[in-house]
């Protein structure tokens, strides 16, 4: 192995980026771009779904809890109350059941007409033991989107928490106390970044190194490198090289947008975090590479890329945990690449792992390079 | 094996290529058909032929892009597949196998490093070979600017970036305008007197004419082989173009 030799080929691969401002921009700008919107798509709360509330509360002595529990829920923004009808009647109930189902909010919520008085009569049952009664709030959901479906009814039931503890004193009588081991005040997009790093990074390996070859083998510049000194190795050492790096950078930019626009966790050894990204370019490129032989245009090269990317996105961990997979799937999850760089970049970011903790995918990743860089090399030697 | 003082080895060592009964196969078509040749060094070698009479597959072979389904051939000495010659053939290929995302001078330096001939070496090669193909002036510019002329010459220059003794040159001068190829043959000629073996495919007849061997290739076989001259007499022709139907009839037959 001629390192010298290797190098030159790697810088070849960079230089062919550097006069091509298109493809750099594109490295650049587009894991930046699938960062923030995935980031303000998913890394949000849900906010101002548009309700209607109907109040049939009759109250009780002048007094309506429902209010205070309608006054709780206009405090926070997940909810947008459209319209509050005071004192309505069934037909309201009627007509706003009708614009859910127009499409025009999400949902009704009902206070019962006995609202207050049911709830102040339980109340009392409870401390004399004389038997009493519930409260009532009936929901009308549309549910075809179920996030938000819980998020009216998560906010419901935080409200009516919220208003029995100030103004009743009460608490509920058990109360699960957690405390996180890992990822305190972890959100959503602190557990989607690091996939989506490391799928920005493998989607551009992979394109680069399978074009790169296509066109290598086409234009008989591949010809010319095998018939010189270049060994096999050499050759695909040096377009590892690159390529890794490429995906290297393009990790840096996907970590500092998410660092500065999201503000999310890293814990452990950003380094770390690199290194797994590194691994899985070179893995990556290799197997761009493997696959470039089989598509003799560029055209047909990009037809790989659903192929490869599909399965990843969405069984590699990325955004669903591996655990929501169906177990017959579940067992190609492990066939993914990608799954443990995920994997091991969440650990490391979230839960602040080292190396010794992340080995195991170190290892894995160690493997698919190496293996991909000797199949490569292997089928780089085989001559017609 | 060099030092090797047999009475074949001296003789395999005064040619610069020698096959024998080489043969390629592609899934059961014959490419290449039991061929048996030698080319002596300091010769200029042309290769002429129809497509798809297998120039370019022993080209090929030759310089170690394909492996061959039977026989042998040496070059340079060495066995194919080479390893050992490699840094002392040059080959440019029939579709140039320049990268046209870099400069002319980032590819001349890219082979040069490939073939380790040093910053010091590459610096006057670049020059001496840049004056040679005319574009002292294109250095930095991309190759994907340059007009297709010049594409081609700078392909002869990656060839040549490490000045080998033994150099391949598949279909050279195709698609050069008339005004290039003279200047092309102009520095073979040079090469040739520089000592350097030249191994070159063409199926212009004009260009077979100033080869010093002609090896006529049809279907795999060579049926004829000779100087120019010598092939013309033998086949009682007045050109070569009418010598070579005149040896594939023979040939076929």
């Amino acid at each position: 192995m001629n390192i010298g030799r290797m190098l030159s080929i790697a810088k070849k691969n960079l230089r062919s980026l550097k006069h091509d401002r298109r493809t750099v921009a594109f490295i650049i700008i587009v894991p930046l771009l699938i960062m923030t919107i995935f980031g303000y798509t998913f890394g949000g709360e849900i906010e101002n779904v548009s309700v209607n509330i109907v109040n049939l509360d009759q109250g009780i002595n002048g007094t309506y809890l429902s209010e205070q529990i309608v006054e709780e829920m206009s405090k926070r923004n997940t909810l947008s109350i459209r319209e509050t009808q005071d004192g309505a009647d069934d037909r309201a109930v009627e007509e706003s059941t009708h614009l859910v189902e127009k499409g025009e909010i999400w949902a009704v919520i009902v206070f019962d007409e006995n609202f207050s008085r049911d709830l102040q009569l339980g109340l009392t049952a409870d401390q004399t033991g004389v038997g009493g009664s519930q409260g009532r709030i009936y929901l009308y959901l549309d549910r075809s989107n179920p996030n938000i479906g819980a998020a009216v009814l998560t906010e419901a039931q935080r409200a009516l928490q919220t208003v029995f503890l100030i103004d009743f004193g009460i608490e509920q009588p058990v109360v699960i106390a957690q405390s996180a081991i890992y990822g305190e005040n972890a959100e959503f997009i602190d557990f989607f970044a690091p996939g989506v790093m490391g799928l920005a990074a493998m989607m551009v390996t992979f394109m680069l190194s399978i074009i790169s070859f296509v066109q290598e083998r086409r234009n008989a510049t591949l010809d010319r490198l095998v018939s010189s000194p270049a060994t096999e190795g050499e050759i695909v050492g040096g377009y590892a090289l690159a390529f890794g790096i490429v995906g290297l950078l393009q990790s840096c930019v996907i970590l500092v947008t998410a660092v500065l626009l999201f503000q999310i966790q890293i814990v452990g050894n950003p380094l770390l975090v690199l290194l797994i990204i590194f691994l899985l370019g070179i893995g990556t490129q290799g197997l761009g590479f493997m696959l470039s032989s089989v598509a003799k245009t560029e055209f047909q090269a990009i037809q790989f890329m659903p192929l490869i990317l599909f399965p990843s996105i969405l069984l590699a961990g990325v955004f669903w945990p591996i655990e929501a997979i169906p177990e017959v799937l579940r067992g190609v999850s492990y066939f993914i690449p990608l799954t443990y760089a995920v994997e091991g970049c969440r650990s490391v970011m979230i839960r602040g792992w080292e190396a010794g903790d992340v080995m195991p995918e170190i290892l894995i990743l160690i493997a698919f390079a190496a293996a991909m860089l000797m199949l490569s090399t292997m089928a780089l030697k085989r001559r017609g | 094996m060099v030092e090797n003082s047999s009475e074949k080895n001296d003789e395999r060592m005064a040619h610069a290529i020698e096959t024998t009964d080489l043969r390629k196969e592609f899934d059961g078509l014959v490419a290449v058909n039991d061929l048996s040749l030698t080319i002596g060094r300091g010769v200029l070698y042309g290769l002429i032929g129809p497509n798809g009479s297998g120039k370019t597959t022993v080209i090929r072979m030759l310089v170690g892009i394909l492996n061959q389904t039977s026989g042998s051939a040496t070059v340079l000495g060495e066995r194919i597949p080479i390893s050992e010659n490699k840094p002392r053939i040059g080959y440019m290929p029939q579709e140039m196998g320049i990268y046209t995302d870099l400069t002319v001078h980032d590819n001349l330096e890219l082979f040069s490093d490939l073939y380790s001939i040093g910053r010091e070496k590459f610096r006057s090669r670049q020059q001496a070979l840049l004056k040679m193909i005319d574009l002292e002036g294109r250095k930095d510019s991309l190759v994907s600017q340059l007009s297709g002329g010049m594409k081609h010459r700078v392909s002869l220059a990656c060839a040549l970036v490490h000045d080998p003794e033994l150099i391949f040159l598949d279909e050279p001068t195709v698609g050069v305008d008339p005004e290039l190829r003279t200047g092309f043959w102009e520095y073979f000629e040079e090469l040739k007197r520089q000592g350097k073996t030249i191994v070159m495919t063409t199926h212009y007849m004009d260009e077979a004419q100033r080869c010093d061997i002609v090896g006529m290739m049809r279907n795999g076989r060579l049926i004829g082989e000779g100087s120019p001259s010598e092939l013309m007499r033998r086949a009682d022709a007045d050109s070569l173009e009418s010598a070579f139907l005149a040896y594939s009839r023979e040939g076929g037959a």
